[in-house]
């Protein structure tokens, strides 16, 4: 992938859902572990259920990370490979690099750059 | 601008040497957007396509530039990557550059620098193989393969150098037969495939050559661009019944290939010359309605237009 620069809105928006969703999840551990089973099951009377603070705050956690993640994700490719295809040229698909050879007629190339650099052309 | 042993092939070359300039003589030296040049090489690397000028410039504004820093792990193919290019543009100064870090000695090499951090490494080796290769001692190139091939017969990079050095001597007959041999245990390598049939086309055994695509075609059946290497063989063969398959094949993998376009054109005009059908010519017209439609479509002047109609009404 390609070096980009710091995507700040998209890693904040994801940055602030995972702050809310373990936040979220922490709330709930806290909750059960402060509701007293027991008592409830001696009183005949059903947990109540997450409260609606803390499901709000994971579904809003979720849009965060819905917003953060499209920011956050890089340009999105054609679907159908003739279109990338058709990008390539021959030079690209027949180079076959593990058989070059040396012996043409560029190899003096850096050499005469340097002559005529010295010549001043 | 005349110097003896300028001829007109130089001048071309000349503008093509300007890209070799270090930076220090360019004014560019501010504009140089690291990013960018880091993202080119990796393409380049990815495609492999042969392009030495660009990769010597980029790498000497990077390692002249002492922005090796920046690259990270990424460093060590892009050694592997400058060493090859400069080595292709005969700049040894370059493949033998300094290689700038705190902690290493500063008269390290990128090759020692690789041979360092790579202690023992068959990639190493062919990269020193190479180096003798581009300085022309063949038969040095040639030892530092067979020691590796001796270590580990398998080595697929090890082999192919060695069937470069005999392209290099010009040996081609033993060239094919070395790369025949090597691909009847690997078959599934299309870039062997490609570089013998190329080695066949310079013989002119176009049957042989054919049949080396049908191979490559075999692993990369929705690649356009083997097809149509295909489809010129066999045209090139007189086979004009099955080259126009094959071009039409091209058109329908891309779309308004125009190379494609003239092929359809051409074998439906050879046919139509010994055995008329209704679709054959109408083949033949779509075709010619097609090129000129494109031609059109990228702003080609109508006296262009009315060449190449003309050429097509002849063919």
């Amino acid at each position: 992938m390609s070096p980009k620069d710091a995507n700040w809105p998209g890693r904040f928006f994801c940055v602030t859902g995972l702050l809310l969703l373990s936040h979220s999840a922490y709330s709930t551990y806290e909750r059960t572990t402060r509701t007293d089973l027991a008592y409830l099951k001696a009183v005949d009377r059903s947990e109540t259920g997450l409260p609606l603070d803390i499901i709000i705050e994971c579904l809003v956690s979720v849009l965060f990370f819905m917003v953060g993640v499209t920011l956050v994700a890089g340009d999105l490719k054609e679907i159908l490979m003739e279109t990338e295809m058709s990008k390539q040229t021959i030079d690209k698909l027949d180079a076959r690099p593990s058989f070059i050879t040396f012996n043409h007629r560029g190899r003096k190339g850096a050499r005469a750059l340097k002559t005529l650099t010295k010549r001043n052309l | 601008m005349f110097y003896p042993g300028c001829d007109d092939v130089s001048i071309t070359f000349l503008e093509v040497l300007s890209l070799l300039a270090p930076s220090e003589t360019r004014n560019s030296m501010s504009s140089f957007n690291f990013n960018a040049a880091v993202t080119t090489l990796q393409e380049l690397r990815a495609s492999g396509e042969r392009n030495p000028e660009l990769v010597v410039s980029l790498g000497n504004k990077i390692v002249r530039g002492k922005y090796t820093g920046g690259l990270g792990d990424e460093v060590w193919p892009v050694y592997e990557q400058i060493i090859i290019a400069a080595l292709d543009v005969g700049d040894f100064q370059l493949a033998d550059v300094r290689y700038n870090s705190a902690s290493s000695s500063p008269r390290l090499t990128c090759l020692t620098a690789l041979e360092k951090r790579f202690t023992r490494s068959t990639r190493v080796q062919r990269l020193l193989g190479m180096r003798y290769e581009a300085e022309g001692k063949l038969d040095q190139a040639a030892k530092i393969y067979e020691e590796i091939l001796d270590v580990d017969e398998t080595n697929v990079p090890a082999a192919k150098r060695q069937i470069a050095i005999l392209n290099t001597r010009g040996e081609t007959h033993e060239a094919i037969a070395a790369l025949t041999r090597y691909l009847d245990t690997s078959y599934n390598d299309p870039e062997s495939w490609l570089e013998l049939c190329s080695l066949y086309l310079s013989q002119r055994m176009y049957q042989q050559a054919a049949f080396c695509m049908e191979e490559v075609l075999l692993l990369q059946g929705s690649n356009h661009v083997w097809h149509l290497k295909y489809a010129e063989i066999l045209y090139t063969m007189a086979e004009h019944k099955l080259a126009l398959k094959e071009f039409c094949r091209v058109i329908e993998l891309c779309e308004d290939h125009v190379r494609g376009l003239y092929g359809v054109q051409l074998c439906t005009s050879q046919l139509l010359k010994t055995a008329p059908t209704v679709d054959l010519s109408d083949l033949n017209a779509l075709a010619t309605e097609r090129i000129l439609a494109v031609y059109s479509a990228r702003g080609a002047p109508d006296e262009l237009k009315r060449v190449v109609r003309r050429y097509l009404e002849s063919a």
